[in-house]
């Protein structure tokens, strides 16, 4: 099966190329593999939309499409890349995952498609870096995302506090919050990633960012990986606002579905999360004007990057093997175009990364607050789950579930984290 | 049927469930078995060969001993709870002290927790378990046992043994129906001639029931075994191992270093042991079981 | 006076502790299913903050959203999957319970091990050699992918709890059977296969319920909307930041329903059959 579609597939490119394209059209059928991992039905009427227009548009092309969520996604993609079945165009994280598949060989080297005329002002250059490696583009950003911090106006203002500037203005607004009853912040690391938002923040503005990049990629010398006191001192920060009573009681037993349901009801001041989670908090409980969010405050003397944000745009890979890179190329100028971005970001709710496709037409102010911060940023840190090498992020994220339970100390966890890094350093990966 | 074709009988007419087991579940057997010897990140086309490095590491990686540890307590459990007390429910279902209808009634209100989907399981215990508001710690408070009360799935004492205790909430009753299968198997005839002997119920359900369903007791007892080995869903779903991975087991140690942490030859390793696990204790229980035959 | 002694035993002391006790047991059986269902009718938020009350307003919406979803080719496809895998590992289970329990031949004890093996691993263990062989076979995405493991897997528990039924059978009636020259087929469905009805019928439950749950392969080894089973399509009701936990819950209703309707309709069956099953 495989070596029919290679054949009518070198054909069909070959002829694309060189015939002019009414008489491309008389080719067999080129057939695009596509895995996402947006199976809700919101999402996948957004895309269905997409597949059939561009069906419609290029009768010889043909998209087959498959999504599956989020978690299983991570086990199938391994499926199928093992085997061999690799789809043409492909979902992935940014940063370190994307990473993964441009060194496996499996991802195309798109740069200098990327130059053609159609994708110029497509994206900020901040959205395409972290799908560049080693000077070279792979991905396609879909949409883009931050952590900040979303509050609730009314208690804000029954308590009479205004969303913090800087750090000690931060612990400052939690005490108050903690004087007159109210839980500052709602926090649950059932599932560790979301401790991932405060640390890698952390770490983003306490750390130098050079020493943080050669860090992440391992690519400082074994003696001085991951040493230092920047990270400590995140750890500590974040523990800090454990024991000072400023995060609801057992983060870790709290899954995050649980913690949103509670800030929706009114219940604590604040949260951490994605601008992506900002409009369906507006329960009838906090009401529609009721959020209001600001961006995670800098450290006052943090000797890393104040301005850079926590967020992470996410895309597409094209397949390094595919047989039809124009066809996946072109398709996917379709799906990320201005109109399809504004209609994406209006059906799901997610920001486009298209530049001009997040409005005040299909996003709230503060995601557009949040979209305008991603802009601004000096650099994106990305989440730290997705930027170091998998092992050392499970020992990060493990040590930060034993922050929140009491039964490791920041030193400690760092000692684990340097451990592991070491370890994945010297096999070479 | 003569000679020759009446002997190759049972081996034809079971070729083929030999031949569906064989390729299906042995030979990912045999693949893992071959897994293990690599170091492979599946998304890379290279695997590297590493001999018994893998196993080497195992045997040094501290997780790997706790979450076996993880699975002994989950199989202890298991065996005592659903097993034992699956066995004494099943008789008391059976026995003369409920009215059919209502034993009828019992036996199916039993059964269902093993029929609801995983996913419902996870968020309706992990919100049970919700030290601020689950009904668990409101339970304890209100029946006075208010300095029990804890963070069950987020403190990593309670951790495991709270999922540990979902499970047996889950599967108790159904061991205890497939029981009562067996014990319906039991003639009446010896239950009555031992009452007219003067035997109570107590004794009548040791001496009679109890050797009674032995192979039963031995498939179950078997099975338990292998699920508390290779326990993963319940886990991965109310804790992801977690926190700090004291509820991790094999199983979802094994899944993490393949699908995670892209490790599939570790990963491989891991359930090679497993499966090394699992068949020294089932040869046991045959051996067990042939013993009292 | 023989009415007051009846009523003393009928409420006699060890009697009134054990259905006490069921009964506490069942409440704690059967509360998460009146759970269940009463959170499908909850709004999302409502379900994390008011977890235990009833719901406010009656959110019959979330059923209808569920269905629009198109869960109907969905159930098809889940009940096509289930009734012929549970067919197949019924058949195929109790025959080889029967030759393996009952009919005496060389290499049995090798063989019920070979069996007993199949059980031991996780499924998620053999997911990239078996994506591979299922390729192989061409029954990647089709009904098969799902259908042959199902049946490969189920297959060691059929054979040992039916067998271990059989077990129970005196060993007279196959000795009568075969002397009467019966083949061996014609025993095990005229004799042996009526007879452990109950295991059988027990099992086609157990094994029924797990086909219709079970997610990992029907994810993994099936790519075609077309084909999705009912337990997949209700899975992607929500990713990881944003579910729609009210709508999710009424999906899984709609998924329970079957299960636990035809376990009610078949469960008198199995158990009941056994009464008297077999005689000393």
């Amino acid at each position: 099966m495989r070596r029919r579609d290679f054949a009518t597939g070198a054909l069909a490119a070959a002829s694309a190329a060189v015939l002019p394209r009414g008489a491309a059209q008389a080719q067999e059928k080129v057939t695009l593999s596509f895995l996402h991992k947006w199976p809700e039905p919101t999402y996948m009427a957004f895309f269905q939309k997409v597949v059939q227009e561009y069906e419609a548009a290029h009768p010889d092309i043909s998209i087959k499409m498959d999504a599956v969520a989020d978690d299983p996604y991570k086990a199938k993609i391994r499926v199928v890349m093992a085997s061999g079945n690799i789809p043409d165009i492909y979902f992935s994280w940014s940063g370190e995952y994307a990473h993964q598949f441009v060194r496996a060989g499996r991802a195309l080297d798109i740069t200098a498609a990327l130059q053609a005329p159609e994708w110029q002002g497509r994206w900020s250059a901040a959205m395409l870096e972290p799908f560049r490696f080693d000077g070279k583009l792979y991905g396609v950003p879909m949409n883009q995302s931050a952590a900040v911090f979303a509050y609730n106006r009314a208690i804000f203002a029954r308590v009479g506090v205004t969303p913090p500037q800087n750090w000690s203005e931060l612990l400052a607004v939690c005490e108050k919050l903690k004087a007159a009853g109210v839980t500052p912040i709602a926090l649950g690391t059932q599932a560790p990633w979301t401790a991932a938002h405060y640390i890698g923040d952390l770490n983003a503005k306490l750390v130098p960012a050079a020493t943080r990049a050669a860090d992440y990629t391992l690519a400082a010398p074994e003696d001085k990986l991951f040493t230092d006191p920047g990270y400590t001192e995140a750890l500590t920060r974040f523990q800090e606002l454990l024991t000072k009573g400023y995060f609801n009681r057992s983060p870790n037993a709290m899954t995050m579905a649980m913690v949103r349901g509670s800030f929706a009801s009114g219940r604590e001041g604040m949260i951490l999360t994605e601008i992506v989670t900002l409009d369906p908090m507006r329960s009838a409980k906090i009401g529609t004007d009721g959020l209001g969010m600001f961006p995670i405050p800098p450290i006052e003397d943090g000797r890393g990057d104040q301005k850079a944000v926590t967020g992470a745009p996410d895309g597409f890979l094209i397949s390094s093997a595919t047989q039809h890179p124009k066809q996946a190329l072109d398709f996917l100028n379709v799906l990320t175009s201005r109109a399809n971005g504004a209609l994406y970001t209006k059906q799901t709710g997610r920001p486009s990364a298209t530049i001009g496709a997040v409005t005040t037409d299909n996003a709230s102010a503060e995601v557009l607050q949040g979209v305008a911060l991603l802009q601004g940023a000096s650099a994106m840190s990305l989440w730290l789950d997705t930027v170091i090498e998998n092992r050392i992020a499970a020992v990060y994220l493990a040590g930060a579930q034993a922050l929140m339970g009491g039964t490791a100390t920041p030193a400690q966890v760092m000692e684990n984290v340097r451990k592991t890094a070491l370890e994945v350093k010297r096999e070479g990966v | 049927m003569t000679g020759w074709r009446a002997r190759m009988a049972p081996y034809a007419l079971l070729a083929p469930m030999l031949a569906l087991v064989a390729v299906f579940v042995y030979l990912p057997i045999l693949a893992n078995i071959r897994f293990s010897f690599y170091r492979w990140s599946s998304l890379s086309p290279t695997w590297v060969f590493v001999g018994l490095a893998n196993y080497r590491r195992l045997f040094a990686d501290p997780l790997f001993w706790s979450s076996l540890g993880n699975n002994a307590i989950y199989a202890v459990a298991s065996l005592a709870v659903q097993v034992a007390c699956g066995l004494v429910l099943a008789a008391v279902l059976e026995s003369t002290l409920l009215p059919r209808r209502l034993s009828g009634c019992f036996r199916v209100a039993l059964f269902i927790p093993s029929v609801l989907p995983i996913t419902a399981i996870g968020l309706l215990w992990q919100l049970l378990y919700q030290p601020a508001f689950g009904l668990v710690n409101a339970a304890l408070e209100t029946v006075g046992l208010g300095q029990f009360v804890h963070a069950w799935l987020g403190e990593e004492s309670t951790a495991l043994l709270s999922v540990v205790a979902v499970s047996q909430w889950q599967w108790t009753g159904y061991i205890a129906v497939l029981f009562v299968v067996a014990i319906r198997g039991i003639p009446r005839e010896l239950y009555e001639s031992a009452e007219i002997d003067g035997a109570g119920l107590i004794r009548q359900f040791f001496s009679i029931t109890v050797p009674s369903v032995r192979q039963t007791t031995f498939v179950l007892v078997m099975i338990t075994i292998f699920g508390a080995v290779k326990v993963f869903d319940i886990v991965w779903i109310m804790t992801g191992g977690g926190p700090n991975n004291a509820s991790q087991t094999l199983g979802t140690y094994m899944y993490r270093s393949a699908f995670q942490t892209d490790a599939v030859g570790y990963g491989a390793t891991i359930a090679v042991l497993m499966f090394a696990l699992s068949s020294v204790f089932g040869l046991l229980n045959l051996w067990l079981q042939r013993r009292g035959e | 006076m023989m009415r007051m002694a009846h009523w003393r035993r009928a409420f006699s002391p060890g009697r009134v502790v054990v259905l006490a006790l069921l009964t506490l047991l069942t409440l704690f059986t059967l509360y998460p299913l009146v759970w269940l269902v009463l959170s499908s009718l909850k709004t999302p938020y409502e379900m994390f903050d008011s977890a235990w009350r009833l719901p406010e307003v009656w959110q019959w919406g979330n059923y209808r959203t569920a269905w629009a979803f198109g869960l109907g080719h969905y159930i098809v496809n889940s009940v096509i999957v289930t009734s012929v895998s549970v067919t197949l590992i019924l058949l195929a289970g109790a025959l080889t319970a029967f030759l393996l329990t009952v009919v005496p031949f060389r290499g049995k004890a090798l063989i019920t091990l070979f069996i007993m093996g199949g059980m031991v691993l996780p499924p998620e263990v053999s997911l990239f050699p078996l994506f591979r062989i299922l390729n192989m076979f061409g029954l990647y995405n089709t009904y098969g992918a799902m259908i042959v493991p199902y049946v490969a897997f189920g297959l060691p528990f059929a054979v040992f709890f039916i067998g271990a039924y059989m077990a129970m059978v005196p060993h007279d009636f196959y000795e009568a059977a075969t002397l009467d020259g019966a083949g061996l087929l014609r025993c095990f469905w005229s004799i042996y296969l009526p007879v452990s009805l109950p295991a059988v019928a027990a099992v086609g439950v157990i094994q029924g319920m797990r086909v219709w749950n079970e997610f990992q392969f029907a994810l993994t080894f099936i790519e075609s909307d077309s084909l999705r089973t009912l337990t997949i399509g209700i899975s992607t009701f929500g990713d990881a930041l944003r579910v729609d936990w009210a709508v999710l819950m009424a999906g899984l209703v709609i998924s329970v329903a079957p299960v636990l309707a035809a376990f009610l309709a078949t469960q008198r069956h199995f158990v009941g059959m056994a009464q008297g099953g077999v005689k000393g």
